[in-house]
């Protein structure tokens, strides 16, 4: 629309005789419209929209990278789902998702709501809070595998309480917690910024009135912060338990998925069969399995927080 | 809402203030074993300040396994990429924004729709492709397929909706050619989103775990991530060794940190509400 109504205010090339006509024109510009996004549609049709087309297509053969695959029809999905490890490995990526991020959402909201008062130096508070959200996975897991060694820091410190010191990666009941409690810690400071941000949103004039009409500290949380923070709790839990579900780093660090699979999270078992016992086309099931279980959550987001209508405007 | 010196206020400012403390425990304790010796990285009490420095934890694993070679293959992809991703990107937003063509309306939201697919969930072609094409343990295959963001492209395209059309009309009457356009007036006016698209994508890239560990199996071709995991797995029990590397691979993103923090922050913030 605007490219035409402002043609109509100025002389075009074409008006200035730079060209033959405005048709000659307008099809340029739309050439060059389509050139300018080409590198990256071609990026996304050859790296993300082929391959998980090929996800389900695989998901119906038997593949093993060598040999040509062997259609199987639905067998891939029979098996994953009829056995027990690839069940138990959804139930336990949704127990670390939300196990995760509930702590994380609730603790991150406290801080924000803390560090939004005038406390002194809260400037540097809040950046070291943040420093975990920087440093990569890979790193976060390897020291905090030390951390839930039988001797390491978390049981010296379990154990001058007085308290049990289980043998943390080592032990079913226990290693989740020990894949769980560095997430946790990795992530509150991401949620904090998120939270910090909705809330400078609020404009004080709610405040300054419910100040003259005398609420207290925690009504004003009540009635004013909750209910005008909602679009973004809303929003942290979705995307938090997005990528949650999609864990992959301090399991394959810190546990390989062990003990007996108790911390063997999607993406985990996905790769192991691929990669480990070679057997692609069930791992595409898998795949198949995690990408519509994520396809739901978005649509839950887009439900709750109408992005699509974001765009259009 | 209280004055300033109520208890209230200092008993919050004092649990914050142990809170704070607390959340750099681990960093601190990994900072603290990386200097000790291995007989000495259990012993009780705690040693917070180890007896003696062993900075052999730090010089041997560096002659051991190329962390320099790793390093400097994180810092070229993770740049490399993002020049990538800043460039489709912008180039695609400002072709969403900014011309009328058939088919625009669907390019882009299909590219939008990517934004639903988990990478975890293309594991196995996105493997057989890179390995078709020639790509595993090269630079160019750990680096183009990361040159294309679909967060980079709607943000970008947000950003371009709002430039007035009038400037680049202008330019048009000038006679300017649609390339020097996009290169001397689009790029210049976007550039603070430019720039935190930048910083997240070189962050996120710089932090990329899963698609290297599928392209890159041999040594020299391992991201520093990478190479961390497997320097984990193959000297899991030598504790001062790991803390060490993990101190030195902390450092180069802290300094970035540290210097940009405010905008790091908020470019996170902004990004990661849809990434």
């Amino acid at each position: 629309m605007q490219g035409l109504s402002t043609t109509t205010k100025h002389p075009t090339p074409a008006e200035r005789g730079l060209r033959a006509g405005w048709w000659t024109y307008r099809r340029r510009q739309q050439l060059w419209g389509f050139l300018f996004a080409l590198p990256a549609v071609i990026l996304f049709a050859v790296f993300a929209i082929y391959p998980i087309l090929q996800t389900f297509y695989l998901s119906f053969f038997d593949f093993n990278l060598v040999d040509p695959p062997q259609f199987v029809g639905l067998r891939n999905f029979e098996t994953i789902l009829t056995t027990s490890a690839f069940r138990d490995s959804i139930a336990f990526t949704f127990r670390y998702a939300f196990g995760t991020y509930i702590p994380t959402l609730v603790l991150a909201l406290a801080l924000a709501l803390a560090l939004n008062t005038k406390l002194p130096g809260r400037s540097v508070l809040r950046m070291v809070n943040f420093i975990p959200v920087v440093i990569s996975w890979v790193i976060v897991a390897v020291v905090w595998k030390l951390i839930f060694h039988q001797n390491g820091l978390m049981n010296v410190f379990l154990s001058s309480l007085g308290l049990y010191t289980p043998d943390w990666l080592l032990s079913r009941d226990w290693a989740p917690y020990a894949i769980i409690i560095p997430s946790i810690w990795k992530e509150i400071g991401f949620y904090m910024v998120i939270f910090l941000a909705g809330l400078q949103n609020i404009p004080t004039v709610y405040y300054e009135a419910g100040k003259i009409d005398g609420t207290s500290a925690w009504q004003a949380f009540r009635y004013i912060t909750l209910p005008l923070l909602r679009p973004t709790i809303v929003l942290a839990i979705v995307i938090s338990i997005i990528n949650g579900l999609k864990i992959f780093i301090p399991p394959f660090v810190m546990t390989q998925g062990g003990p007996a699979g108790s911390t063997r999270v999607m993406a985990l078992i996905i790769y192991q069969t691929a990669f480990a016992n070679g057997r692609m086309g069930r791992a595409s099931a898998m795949a198949v399995m995690l990408f519509l279980i994520i396809l739901l959550f978005t649509l839950i987001q887009n439900r709750l927080y109408g992005t699509g209508r974001d765009v259009e405007a | 809402m209280t004055n300033s010196r109520s208890p209230l206020r200092i008993a919050l400012f004092v649990g914050i203030v142990i809170q704070t403390v607390l959340m750099m425990v681990p960093l601190f304790y990994m900072l603290s074993t990386s200097f000790k010796a291995q007989n000495e990285v259990f012993t009780l009490p705690i040693q917070w300040i180890p007896s003696q420095f062993l900075i052999e934890n730090y010089t041997q694993p560096l002659q051991e396994k190329p962390f320099l070679r790793w390093f400097f293959n994180s810092t070229f992809v993770a740049t490399a990429s993002t020049a990538l991703v800043v460039l489709t990107s912008s180039l695609a937003g400002y072709s969403f924004a900014k011309f009328r063509y058939p088919g625009r309306n669907l390019l882009f939201w299909i590219i939008i729709a990517t934004l639903m697919i988990p990478l975890e969930a293309m594991i196995v072609p996105l493997f057989v492709l890179v390995r078709d094409l020639g790509w595993l343990n090269t630079y160019t295959g750990l680096i183009i397929p990361a040159g294309g963001s679909a967060f980079g492209i709607f943000l970008m395209r947000q950003h371009m909706l709002s430039m007035p059309d009038e400037l680049i009309e202008a330019a048009r009457i000038d006679g300017a050619s649609e390339p020097y356009i996009f290169w001397r007036i689009v790029l210049p006016i976007n550039q603070p989103a430019l720039s935190a698209l930048a910083i997240f994508s070189f962050m996120w890239n710089w932090n990329s775990f899963l698609y290297p560990l599928l392209v890159a199996s041999t040594d020299e071709m391992r991201t520093l991530p990478i190479g961390l995991a497997s320097f984990e797995s193959a000297y899991s029990t030598n504790y001062p060794q790991l803390m060490a590397v993990s101190v030195l691979a902390c450092i180069p993103v802290l300094i970035v940190f540290f210097i940009l923090q405010n905008r790091f922050i908020e470019s996170m913030a902004l990004t990661g509400v849809k990434g």
